[in-house]
């Protein structure tokens, strides 16, 4: 059979398009290298820094690989700061901060997803104000309640601050969490019998699983990370967290100790990294799982 | 099972939260009678460190009923973490810091008048232009005692074979002369200097007291205001020609950290580097095996060899119970031989007389010898105690300097915006 020219444009047309895909997904994979180039280069760069001696961080032509690779910076680190007593308070701050944050949060969470009237409605509102709240408008109000408490200086204090300061956010992420749940399975839990509180412990935490890790993980890695409230509210080296400890590699007029500040930077680093790749999968397989009705 | 690990998790995390619970601050005294003191620290090098915790554990040893405790802060954020100390009451007892960021703290009544507890011997050993530096009003709010010239870090090698005259405190180069010589170092992709001016104002003013400038006045009734006079153009101007009509200063490195000028001058990229005196330590460990490099005094002009400083201080909070404690602790810390042990810590020169005549701090090594030729004439930063300056200085100078630099805006221009807006912020703060 001939073509005519009608099936020659259809042909055309999916040459073109199959062109045009091929086109897109290209640019598609070009966008994201660089992308993953973006994210990557600080961290890269800040290994690299980390092994190399002195004389290299001052060399005009810097490379990426150290030529003269070197542990001398961890030493030093280590040598100059108490960065074990730092990184353990750090650890103490973050995952008390975390599972506190997620055991408030989540009954919060609960009756502002599926009780939906005036007070969910108002309490959803004053989440949103309360993220617009900077730091610096609050740091000393906050400070002399804590003094007031007799809460400054120690860990608990500390950790007071990061729930409250991690809550809003992980309450609205929990929230969103909860809505994926299907009321049904609720429902068809309570035909069988089980009480309140037996449905949500038996149906609904299990589900909210991903969730729930997803929102201790966005917990930890706002105390994990945060710098000023520690530096405001610890005064002592043997309360200060990570994040305090590594600005005592900077000098005056923004001059660093570059090598060991990296190294412990790099150190600093870690359990967020290794947090992540354990739990990665669990999250998105887990947000996949409830973004999909059946 | 499972109820075990439930318990053992929760008692994990309140295992956790419980270690994490102190005791509150008491008024500085303990059971006993004894005096506990918080001296918070800003040393960050490892040698400035180790003479600091050095220094305190000695006094701890020699006074027992006295107490004091090391903290460990930052000038990074040190501003912000004493404002909210004072605010919530909760300051160190001594504190480490620079001139140029006490008057805030001094005018707010934060910072104690020290004279009444000052003793003699250190009153008289730091020159009194030095105490002018923490003179805020009528009172002295604490203790400079570690200052650092600016100087000229030059490539031994460059400068040699350039033939230029070698300068010497006694026998500086003019800013003219330092013009002609950067010049005669430029070529084949190098430049004489780089000015690594990533806070352009600082440096420009402190520098600008040699060329006879002085930008801030006081009128009659003693308010601070803004006056650009020949002498305020010279410094500003020789930059600005270095690097938009001779080419001989790098106009990439116009917005550089000095530590980031570094690793240019180590290439031969650069000639020289002004830089400050403790820069010399970085230049120590990061310098390539053989690399031949000199100290050098800054240039001078109309006004001499004079240079304004901020020096480093220690000042006691006014909240402290024990004033007069503290003050004898920061007496122990700058004895003479004491302060030699901090300076050689932090690079620096130290303000007491006696601890500038020691024989470590005059050797020709490491440009120790230009340095303390140097200390004679620091001054007082022009401006550190006028009010409004902070934000005349970000708002108006450091965008206004920027531009003049780049080549962006003229001299003309540059005058009238210090000028005529820095007045108005100035105007502001003196109603």
């Amino acid at each position: 059979m001939k073509r005519g020219p009608m099936n020659r444009g259809a042909t055309g047309r999916e040459s073109t398009g199959l062109r045009t895909g091929r086109a897109a997904r290209a640019g598609q994979y070009v966008a994201l290298l660089a992308y993953l180039v973006f994210l990557a280069f600080p961290f890269v760069w800040l290994i690299s820094t980390a092994f190399k001696p002195a004389r290299e961080l001052g060399s005009l032509h810097p490379t990426w690989i150290p030529e003269h690779p070197t542990l001398d910076n961890f030493r030093q680190a280590f040598d100059e700061q108490p960065l074990l007593q730092a990184a353990a308070n750090s650890l103490i701050a973050a995952v008390s901060a975390a599972l506190i944050a997620v055991v408030i949060a989540t009954p919060m969470a609960y009756v502002m997803a599926r009780h939906r009237g005036r007070l969910a409605s108002a309490a959803t509102g004053w989440v949103v104000v309360s993220q617009a709240f900077p730091f610096v408008l609050v740091i000393i109000p906050l400070f002399l309640v804590l003094k007031n408490l007799h809460l400054i200086n120690t860990l608990a204090g500390l950790v007071l601050v990061y729930v409250v300061w991690s809550l809003p956010f992980a309450l609205w992420m929990l929230a969103g969490y909860v809505r994926a749940v299907p009321a049904e399975l609720e429902e068809a839990a309570a035909v069988d019998g089980a009480g309140r509180v037996r449905t949500l412990v038996s149906v609904v935490a299990p589900l909210l699983a991903p969730g729930l890790v997803a929102t201790a993980l966005f917990a930890f890695i706002t105390a994990w990370n945060e710098f000023f409230f520690a530096l405001v509210l610890l005064k002592t080296p043997k309360e200060q967290t990570l994040p305090v400890v590594l600005t005592h590699f900077l000098g005056a007029e923004g001059v660093a100790d570059l090598g060991p500040l990296a190294a412990a930077a790099f150190l600093a680093t870690l359990p967020s990294l290794v947090l992540f790749a354990f739990i990665q999968r669990r999250i998105t397989g887990g947000m996949a799982a409830g973004a999909v009705k059946h | 099972m499972r109820a075990a690990l439930r318990r053992a998790a929760t008692a994990a995390v309140l295992a956790l939260l419980l270690t994490g619970c102190s005791g509150g601050d008491g008024d500085g005294r303990d059971a006993d009678g004894t005096i506990r003191l918080r001296f918070q620290s800003l040393a960050w090098q490892k040698e400035s460190v180790d003479a600091n915790k050095q220094l305190v554990k000695e006094w701890n040893a020699a006074h027992p009923e006295v107490r004091v405790e090391y903290v460990q802060g930052s000038w990074d954020s040190v501003h912000d973490q004493l404002l909210t100390s004072f605010e919530g009451g909760e300051a160190p007892d001594i504190i480490h810091d620079a001139s140029d960021d006490l008057a805030d703290f001094a005018y707010g009544g934060y910072l104690a008048d020290l004279r009444p507890y000052l003793p003699a011997r250190l009153r008289a050993d730091i020159p009194e232009r030095s105490w002018r530096t923490t003179t805020f009003g009528e009172g002295v709010h604490g203790v400079p005692f570690l200052q650092e010239p600016r100087v000229l870090i030059a490539n031994t090698k460059l400068l040699k074979a350039s033939g230029a005259r070698i300068p010497t405190p006694e026998r500086p180069w003019s800013w003219k002369e330092f013009r002609q010589v950067t010049k005669k170092l430029s070529g084949q992709g190098r430049y004489g200097v780089a000015w690594p001016l990533k806070e352009p104002v600082s440096v420009t003013l402190n520098l600008g007291l040699s060329g006879g400038g002085q930008l801030f006045h006081r009128d009659g009734d003693g308010k601070a205001v803004l006056r650009f006079e020949p002498g305020d153009g010279v410094v500003s101007g020789t930059i600005h020609d270095q690097v938009n009509t001779d080419r001989s200063a790098a106009r990439s490195a116009l917005g550089m950290g000095g530590s980031d000028a570094l690793p240019g001058f180590f290439g031969g990229k650069y000639a020289m580097l002004p830089l400050g005196f403790s820069y010399r330590q970085q230049i120590i460990q990061q310098a390539p095996e053989g690399f031949d490099w000199t100290v050098l005094p800054m240039p001078t002009g109309a006004g001499g060899a004079v240079q304004g400083v901020s020096p480093q201080t220690l000042s006691v909070a006014e909240e402290s119970p024990h004033k007069k404690e503290a003050v004898a602790f920061i007496d122990f810390l700058l004895r003479p031989a004491n302060m030699v042990r901090l300076a050689r810590g932090d690079w620096m020169l130290p303000t007491g007389t006696e601890a500038l005549a020691d024989p470590s701090l005059r050797s020709a090594e490491h440009g120790w010898a230009v340095g303390t030729a140097l200390a004679e004439g620091l001054r007082s930063a022009p401006a550190q105690s006028v009010r409004g300056y902070p934000e005349w200085k970000d708002k108006v100078a450091t965008p206004a300097y920027q531009e003049f630099y780049s080549g962006a805006i003229d001299a003309d221009e540059l005058r009238e915006r210090l000028v005529e807006d820095g007045n108005r912020v100035l105007a502001r703060y003196q109603r």
